[in-house]
């Protein structure tokens, strides 16, 4: 099982993320139709009679549009940080695919996604932080550290620097004569 | 970087074009410019060998060592 080159398990895992990456941009486009409905919808609550009810809260009337509108727009940035994520990583299985892992572009794709999902990581803590303030308990809201998503974080981190010093041997084996 | 090759003076020298020196070498003239223009980073002793049997000279008329100038080549990028 060969893992770079054509028809190899990049090329298989690059048709996977292609896909997930178009469902990304579908799932981003009705995430912010839903978000724009909700916002002209809010000027008009009267023409709203559903209600969005969360564990002990119930949201209705004339905050269910601004309500909804927030949660599509911390959707839409999720979704959007995952677009980020997915889209550098398509660009890295290109290069394993062309049989090129050493590309000196690779490092930097890594290390946007360290820091795309950093972001994403500390964005659910402040979401959380925001919701308990928000909410006062009434609702429960998952904030804890994961040390799991930290540590796989770390790892691209270090593998970013493994990419740019194989870039760099393969630079200089380019212009050994 | 203070390493400098000579080609070019050896070959005026010699009467030879840099096309025959590939030739006879067996390096592509892409690289033997790469080597010419101060760009390569390091040369293979198989390459000095070649290139000092065709153009009849010792390594010491091919690499010369000038002072003064910055170790890394990026570096020389950097302030072009």
């Amino acid at each position: 099982m060969r893992a770079l080159g054509r028809g190899s398990v990049s090329s298989f895992l690059k048709v996977i993320l292609d896909v997930f990456l178009v469902v990304l941009w579908i799932g981003v486009g009705a995430v912010t139709l839903g978000m724009l409905a909700a916002l002209l919808l809010s000027f008009r609550p009267d023409l709203i009679s559903g209600h969005m009810h969360v564990e002990y809260l119930d949201v209705q009337g004339a905050w269910l549009g601004p309500a909804a509108a927030a949660l599509c727009l911390i959707v839409d940035i999720y979704l959007a940080g995952g677009i980020i994520i997915v889209s550098r990583l398509r660009a890295i299985f290109a290069t394993l695919i062309s049989g090129d892992p050493f590309h000196p572009e690779n490092a930097r794709r890594l290390r946007i996604i360290g820091a795309a999902l950093a972001a994403l990581e500390i964005g659910r803590y402040a979401v959380a932080s925001l919701g308990r303030l928000v909410f006062h308990g009434v609702i429960h809201i998952s904030g804890g550290v994961s040390l799991t998503t930290w540590f796989a974080i770390l790892v691209i981190f270090v593998l970013a620097e493994v990419f740019r010093e194989g870039a760099r041997l393969r630079g200089e084996a380019e212009l050994t004569i | 970087m203070p390493i400098r090759i000579r080609l070019d003076r050896l070959l005026l020298d010699r009467r030879m074009s840099l096309t025959e020196l590939a030739d006879r070498v067996g390096v592509t003239i892409a690289n033997l410019s790469i080597l010419k223009t101060g760009k390569a980073r390091a040369i293979r002793f198989s390459t000095l060998s070649a290139l000092c049997r065709e153009l009849e000279c010792q390594p010491g008329d091919l690499v010369v060592f000038e002072p003064g100038q910055p170790d890394d080549p990026d570096e020389e990028d950097d302030e072009a």
